[in-house]
């Protein structure tokens, strides 16, 4: 089992962390990784009609309580699915649009495992671990508000039972 | 003493008050800290009450009536944003 946690300021290579699931070898058969970047502008779903550009996304967290909580996550993803490797890169501090913000990389031995997994690693991730963004719109900073969409999200996995 | 640690839109409601309060029996759960704060900051009170708002006592989330000891690091949480 190749597991890998990072939070971290500076960038990741996705190509490396690929060639890194790839090598472990003995019965791999499926990567799926999911790249997260910062998008340009930021919107309210309460408020269809509201975009603002974003000129740059901070991102906070609470040092030793986000890696716990990520290895946790990870730990509920390896009970639900057979996994041989699971990659969190998840980046903190000053970040601009178009930057890569988390990655999610899972290895298998077959595609489903693989895929549910990943989906649900981001799901959890975004509604436990303790990262808080601070958005730069207008001149302005302001904290973002979490997303109803992403409970949701989340909370369709209490339901499933692995199969 | 008791290390307070506020994140996200919290912090910047605190940015004005002690992070590092004495250990005191009348202030030894995140609930009685919470009503404590309620007297000064009326704002960030308002702010921590809302039910979306977590407390970890070091590091592991628990229940606003969970017991402190001194030396304990008491965070507050707003709804995580991150991914």
């Amino acid at each position: 089992m190749s597991i890998s946690i990072s939070v971290q300021a500076k960038d990741f290579d996705l190509g490396a962390e690929y060639d890194r699931l790839r090598s472990i070898g003995d019965g791999l058969g499926a990567i799926v990784t999911f790249t997260g970047l910062v998008r340009d502008f930021e919107s309210r779903p309460e408020e269809p009609q509201y975009s603002r550009k974003l000129t740059t996304l901070t991102l906070q967290h609470y040092p030793e309580m986000t890696e716990r909580l990520l290895s946790d996550i990870v730990e509920q993803a390896l009970t639900r699915w057979s996994l041989l490797g699971v990659t969190v890169i998840h980046r903190i501090g000053s970040l601009s649009p178009n930057d890569q913000i988390v990655l999610v990389g899972v290895a298998s031995t077959h595609r489903h495992d693989a895929f549910q997994a990943a989906e649900f690693v981001m799901d959890y991730l975004k509604t436990r671990a303790t990262f808080w963004k601070k958005a730069h719109v207008d001149g302005q900073e302001q904290w973002l508000d979490a997303k109803h969409s992403d409970a949701n999200a989340a909370a369709r996995w209490d339901d499933i039972k692995h199969d | 003493m008791l290390n307070l640690l506020f994140f996200g839109r919290l912090g910047d409601l605190a940015s004005g008050i002690d992070k590092a309060i004495p250990y005191h029996i009348d202030l030894a759960t995140p609930l009685a800290i919470r009503n404590k704060l309620a007297e000064q900051h009326p704002l960030l009170t308002k702010e921590l009450s809302e039910p979306q708002v977590l407390v970890s006592v070091n590091k592991m989330i628990v229940k606003w009536d969970h017991p402190l000891f001194d030396g304990d690091e008491v965070a507050f949480l707003p709804p995580v944003t991150g991914g």
